[in-house]
């Protein structure tokens, strides 16, 4: 007998534990232990798994062999016959053929992606992405062959609206209703666009899709073309990508090499390619109509919509411009078809989605989660919590343009509704996780400072507004804060999200507000007692020496200002008034004897 | 004239046996992160330890590069696949762990518990 570690996953998506699932769990358990398993396997919970329709779902691992319609019966035999004989239950295995189960097969026994679910990931971390061949095996293309063959354009393009796909480049505009309006102008040419310009700090799921699977996006983009009749794409991605640039670029010329893109693509009447153009870095760049002037070699600034640049985009033409991830969902949403994608999600937001978790959490990583899925569910159990046992505070969605949500929100089921609702956004998917140690006044200086150097300075709300809503917030962090500071950056702020240009202006108030909203105390604070509890704005804190102090004199030298003075062996101590709060005596000293106060 | 989904399916035939052909039956295949935030973390030196050991003899094993499975403070990550076996994940492989992982993995077939992702 092996000894090889068992991973039981259970799925405990909302249906199948409607359909019993976790009654399986708790008698998996007790089987396993009757055997003398239970040392040896590990049982994890996984979100809804895309398989609804037999559920309740269960996977045992090595192997990935997926159980379905798992009754309370079956439990005995499946423990008995697969685990303890070496022998799966054949009369309950289900031969699902996602694309995202692949994946799975070499990560579905990691704790790490239990609660995941990796569709738009799906070949990332499992393929050679340089190498056609290794996509070509996965199916790769299959889904615009099929396009191609079984499809009319109308009909592809029903797919996609049938499937609930919403933009995931942040707003969740509906795709597949922006493919209709594309779709139906009848001006030529048209443009397809993949909008890989990806800016929010700390955020990097574009960038890991197209260096781990850039053929996905080659494909979502020709099934693009010929659902809206265009033969012409465009990648935009930004130019300190270089490895992402590379990989797609290389993508491209094998796509070119095997007929996948060009003429006549695999022989039929549709002829697509696509160029990559580079973007300087500009975070503006990232809202559409300030893309598509700076692919026209404009300066990249945003203008009013209507027209969107479904009518009048790229060169004034009907242009279909979607996000990496979008594009990536595109080929599964053909292959697998809309009725399984729409099963994955919420009633208003299907699918799942990627996000760069970071921050105060232990697994950092890029993970892909079921929409639906709460945010303690990804803090918790995805990101194994928050380190060296310090407390969660807030966690931060959607970068410069999302807010900063508080505890009370951790159960709640994300999606596009419920984060905005709680006073956030989606956005294109950074995730920052806040512990106690953070100062959330300082935190939105930080996000509105970004912002504030990235307004393009087109529109005065945005560029007046947010350095006025700067400055209070600098002020305030100094220790220079007024009655009426909250007041005044709670009126600028929706005032800007009213009347600025684009999506930039309109979101960047975004954090400041969302933490004046949740976290008010800790603004008053700030004005009316000069204290900062996270001890993180510098002005507000001072440092004193205690008893611990040796007298080593490490801190007297380090002090530029020459603020600490004390004989050897003695306790030494700091002159407030020369002190300039930099912390170098604090990092330096060995004994813990500096404290913040 | 085949249709496109036929052409792509025989496209596919042709790419497994170009993939086979290349050793990815064989016994052990190894992936080793290539993302940039993976060599970042320094995996271009345990690409090249492995790269080494196969140009210097090591049989059985089929060397690739992947993107990244997005477990960032754990890169740069190595997997090693055998055929029914669980994969196995290694975290945080440098120079030192890559010699290691083949000379007591590869060759001996030893999985070396410390360093495994789970």
């Amino acid at each position: 007998m092996t000894a090889t570690p068992f991973r039981i996953i259970v799925c405990d998506g909302t249906s199948c534990i409607n359909k019993g699932s976790r009654k399986l769990t708790a008698l998996l358990r007790e089987q396993l232990d009757k055997h003398g398993l239970i040392e040896r396997t590990t049982i994890g919970l996984s979100g809804c798994l895309g398989m609804c329709d037999k559920g309740p779902i269960l996977v045992v691992n090595p192997g990935y062999t997926i159980y379905g319609h798992v009754t309370e019966a079956d439990i005995p035999e499946i423990v008995e016959e697969h685990l303890v004989n070496n022998r799966p239950v054949a009369r309950l295995v289900i031969q699902e053929d996602h694309l995202y189960n692949r994946f799975f097969r070499v990560f579905g026994d990691a704790k790490f992606f239990g609660k995941q679910m990796r569709v738009t990931l799906r070949n990332c971390g499992i393929i050679d992405p340089e190498n056609i061949d290794d996509y070509l095996s996965l199916r790769g293309y299959e889904a615009l062959a099929k396009a191609i063959t079984e499809m009319t354009p109308e009909q592809v393009v029903d797919e996609v609206e049938k499937s609930g796909l919403r933009g995931r480049g942040g707003a969740g505009f509906p795709t597949g209703r922006k493919w209709r309006l594309t779709a139906k102008e009848k001006t030529t040419p048209k443009y397809v666009i993949c909008n890989a310009d990806e800016g929010d700090p700390g955020a990097f799921m574009d960038r890991s899709a197209i260096e781990g699977d850039p053929h996905t996006i080659v494909e979502g983009m020709a099934i693009g073309g010929y659902a809206i009749g265009s033969d012409h794409g465009v990648v935009y991605i930004r130019a300190e990508y270089p490895l992402a640039i590379k990989r797609i670029q290389k993508a491209i010329e094998d796509a070119r090499a095997h007929g996948l893109l060009g003429k006549n693509i695999l022989g039929s009447n549709f002829s697509f390619d696509i160029e990559i153009r580079l973007g300087a870095g500009a975070f503006v760049c990232g809202e559409e109509t300030a893309l598509i002037h700076s692919i026209e070699g404009a300066r990249g600034m945003p203008r009013p919509r209507p027209p969107y640049p479904a009518v009048s985009g790229l060169f004034g033409k009907p242009t279909l411009i979607n996000n990496v991830e979008t594009w990536a969902n595109i080929p599964v949403v053909i292959l697998d078809g809309a009725n399984w994608f729409k099963t994955i999600g919420t009633e208003t937001s299907k699918g799942t989605k990627v996000f760069a978790l970071a921050g105060k959490v232990v697994n950092t990583g890029l993970i892909e989660v079921p929409m639906g899925t709460t945010l303690r569910e990804i803090i918790y159990d995805v990101g194994g919590g928050i380190p060296h046992g310090k407390r969660f505070k807030s966690v931060q969605t959607g970068g410069p343009s999302g807010g900063c949500l508080p505890e009370k929100y951790l159960d709640t089921p994300i999606d596009y509704e419920s984060l905005a609702k709680a006073g956030s956004i989606m956005g294109s998917g950074g995730m920052i996780v806040i512990d106690e140690d953070a100062c959330m006044v300082d935190m939105a200086r930080f996000f509105l400072e970004f912002t504030q150097d990235e307004s393009c300075g087109k529109c005065t709300p945005c560029r007046e507004g947010t350095k006025r809503m700067l400055e209070i917030l600098i002020r305030i962090t100094e220790g220079k804060g007024k009655p009426g500071d909250i007041e005044n950056l709670e009126r600028l702020g929706s005032m800007i999200k009213k009347s600025a240009l684009c999506g930039l202006g309109q979101s960047a108030p975004n954090p400041v507000l969302s933490t004046i909203k949740n976290f008010r105390e800790e603004y008053e604070e700030h004005i009316n007692e000069k204290k900062c509890r996270a001890k993180a704005c510098k002005h507000l804190i001072s440092y004193e020496i205690g008893d611990k102090c040796i007298g080593c004199g490490a801190c007297r030298r380090v002090c530029p200002v020459g603020a600490i003075s004390g004989s050897p062996k003695t306790k030494h101590s700091i002159d407030k008034d020369k002190c300039i709060h930099c912390g170098l005596c604090f990092n330096t000293c060995k004994f813990e004897a500096i404290a913040k106060v | 004239m085949p249709t496109p989904l036929e052409l792509i399916k025989k496209k596919r035939a042709e790419a497994v046996s170009r993939i086979i052909g290349k050793g990815y039956l064989s016994t052990k295949r190894v992936y080793v992160g290539m993302a940039t935030c993976e060599i970042a973390a320094g995996s271009k030196d345990v690409m090249e330890v492995f790269q080494k050991a196969v140009s210097r003899g090591l049989t059985d094993v089929y060397l690739s590069q992947k993107g990244c499975a997005g477990r960032c403070n754990l890169e740069p990550t190595v997997e090693v696949i055998e055929a029914g076996k669980s994969p196995v994940k290694y975290g945080k492989v440098d120079k030192d762990r890559a010699q290691q992982i083949i000379e007591r993995h590869l060759k001996n077939g030893e999985i070396i518990k410390e360093w495994v992702i789970d």
